[in-house]
């Protein structure tokens, strides 16, 4: 099935018929007939949601993996316009409607990109009017690594669990958010994974001979994705996560939200021995308090840590809002735009209402994301070798902001104390874009006080003399005109 | 008026009272506290995690931060720093922490003279669909 990708949204109005896009499939092009509308082909699970077994039937010997369909080439031929292929289309649509039902996946049609305005992947720029920036386009996004419901791991402490299927969504966009800031910290810039040709080109013969690898950064991909692993031991597996959410009072089986997630991911990070160079700091009340993130990332600092000494550690920024009540306030729309724009923009965990996604891009009025609704059989990652195809995705997906829940977390990256500098002026001018007259979130210099009222060494200087402690009634002189006015 | 020790408040402030009440409320306290700023507070409606709070109206300093000014709330709720909580003006935007509050007010106060700020923590997210393993076989290539 052919992913073809077609105008499902009716992006530009071009609303191909659907035999045409059979036409069309045997490439990865942009599709000449509908002129806004580029042909984004060869990936899976578009469509029907994604149909993997059917697909893996007509998945031809030579593809070197039937991850549900992709290799939308050979099977696109097949699909060339006269070929009676009913019967496995018939089977795809009824086992991605199933999907859709038990995983929560939306069915969807094909996801279609305008070929004229720019698509924005993690700060990077595509314009889809040409096949070699969709193919670079592609491999971007299936670089990055996916993270999706599992079944079949070890029990969750606490609990008979031993799939995530249903509730751990938020987690698993977690996971693929700080998935990204490690691909970032740990890999060269601009860093692909040669294997994303597998999952997605159709013409790989001829891709594949010019593949040069470089095994230190597969093996540090492999470790990366290892760590994410469904056992107790990973560092960043849903075991580890549930455990440390329990001080939040979270459970495994329970419903996570982005704020609470970024705070155990700050745990994870703090907590494993596998990352020495890297701290996350999650800003509370939608304020980044520059000297505290100085006072985490400046080794010259810490004393008596092993780690004292000159030097800085990267550092994971999240930060957790809430853009609106019920809906998402759309003045906010364009600074979330802005945002994904930045190159230190590692990707925003929410979702739509109840249904968790990470958020990695935007075209025009719709966000680019990767969807964990998606239940994989668990992968020993001790392995040596073990399989990486479940960890990436071939089908980027799209939805409007419209239907962005107001709830997330937004994730950014900086390697160094001038890359935290520059972080801090890129991102102030995205968030002054904000139509709304407030932005978003603020910088602010210096460290976050305590103003509670107990300890009296925090109030600033010009703080306001008449702040009573909490839960204490008010002036009783003032209640007979202004009764129910509480005086702080 | 119902000067409930626990206000059961369902209906928000502003279908409690007519418009006329409460601008005359306004009149008489800013007539009497012209530096503080009359501020709603209440809970976002569909809000399931904060406390409710045990009052609405609030006489505030109007050179409160809004990080003070959280930070109050908060700790009369008694949350917990890494507890999510967000004060929307107007039910929509957030208000920057950074500014006083003779600034929000001044930007975003009604038309009755009141500003009304809704609290709401984070949506959690799941399915709520029992998850049933459809693919006993696996789809997954490998």
């Amino acid at each position: 099935m052919a992913y073809a990708m077609g105008v499902r949204e009716g992006l530009g109005g071009n609303e191909r018929p659907r035999c045409r896009r059979l036409a069309y499939c045997h490439r990865v092009v942009m599709n000449s007939v509908s002129p806004s509308a580029a042909q984004y082909l060869g990936g899976g699970m578009q469509d029907d949601g994604l149909a993997p077994r059917p697909e893996r039937q007509r998945t031809p010997p030579w593809e070197p993996r039937g991850h549900f369909g992709h290799g939308a080439g050979p099977e696109a031929s097949r699909e060339a316009p006269g070929e009676p292929d009913e019967v496995d289309r018939l089977k795809a649509k009824l086992m991605s409607a199933w999907n859709n039902v038990k995983y929560g996946w939306s069915v969807k049609s094909k996801t279609s990109f305008n070929k004229t305005s720019p698509l924005i992947l993690l700060g990077h720029s595509f314009v889809l009017n040409h096949e070699d920036e969709v193919e670079r386009f592609r491999l971007a996004f299936v670089s990055r690594l996916w993270l999706t419901y599992r079944r079949e791991f070890p029990q969750l402490e606490g609990s008979t669990l031993t799939t995530d299927c249903g509730w751990g969504c938020m987690l698993r966009s977690g996971q693929m958010l700080l998935a990204q800031g490690l691909l970032v910290h740990l890999l060269p810039p601009g860093w692909t994974w040669p294997d994303a040709q597998q999952l997605t080109d159709v013409d790989m013969e001829r891709r594949r001979t010019d593949t040069s690898r470089d095994g230190q950064a597969e093996a540090t991909h492999r470790r990366v994705a290892s760590w994410f692993g469904d056992h107790p031991q990973a560092p960043f597996g849903v075991h580890q996560l549930v455990e440390l959410g329990k001080s939040s009072g979270k459970k495994a089986g329970d419903w996570y939200g982005p704020s609470i997630v970024a705070h155990i991911l700050r745990k994870a990070v703090g907590k494993t021995a596998e990352l020495h160079s890297l701290a996350v700091y999650v800003a509370q009340d939608c304020t980044v308090y520059k000297e505290d993130v100085v006072q985490l990332c400046d080794l010259s600092l810490s004393e008596g840590s092993p780690e004292s000494g000159p030097g800085w550690k990267s550092v994971i920024l999240l930060v957790p809002v809430r853009l609106g009540g019920e809906s998402l306030n759309p003045a906010y729309i364009d600074c979330v735009k802005n945002i994904l724009r930045l190159e230190c923009c590692i990707g925003i965990i929410g979702g739509k209402p109840k249904h968790s996604l990470f958020f990695v891009g935007f075209q025009d009025e719709q966000l680019l994301y990767l969807d964990p609704h998606y239940c994989q059989a668990v992968v020993d990652v001790t392995q040596d070798n073990f399989p990486l195809e479940s960890f990436h995705c071939s089908s980027p997906r799209k939805m409007n902001f419209n239907r962005m829940d107001p709830s997330c977390t937004i994730g950014f990256y900086a390697k160094s104390q001038k890359d935290f500098e520059s972080l801090c002026s890129a991102v102030n001018v995205a968030l002054s874009s904000s139509r709304e007259k407030y932005p978003i979130f603020t910088f602010v210099e210096g460290q976050r006080q305590d103003y509670g009222l107990e300890s009296q060494s925090g109030p600033s200087p010009n703080s306001p003399a008449h702040i009573l402690p909490p839960g204490r009634p008010s002036r009783s002189g003032k209640r007979s005109s202004v009764d129910e006015f509480v005086f702080l | 008026m119902p000067p409930l020790e626990k206000p059961q408040h369902t209906k928000p402030f502003k279908l409690r009272k007519s418009f006329a009440t409460r601008k005359q409320e306004v009149a008489g306290i800013r007539s009497k506290f012209p530096t503080k700023i009359p501020v709603i507070i209440e809970r976002y409606s569909r809000e399931k995690y904060l406390p409710p709070l045990d009052k609405t109206k609030f006489l505030v300093p109007q050179e409160l931060s809004m990080t003070q000014f959280v930070t109050v709330i908060r700790n009369r709720m008694s949350l917990m720093p890494s507890q999510a909580f967000y004060l929307l003006i107007n039910n929509n935007g957030l208000a920057s922490m950074s500014l006083t509050m003779a600034q929000v007010y001044k930007d975003h106060k009604d038309d009755d003279g009141f500003l009304y700020m809704t609290y709401a923590s984070q949506e959690m997210f799941g399915n709520t669909r029992e998850c049933v393993d459809a693919f006993k076989t696996s789809h997954v290539a490998d």
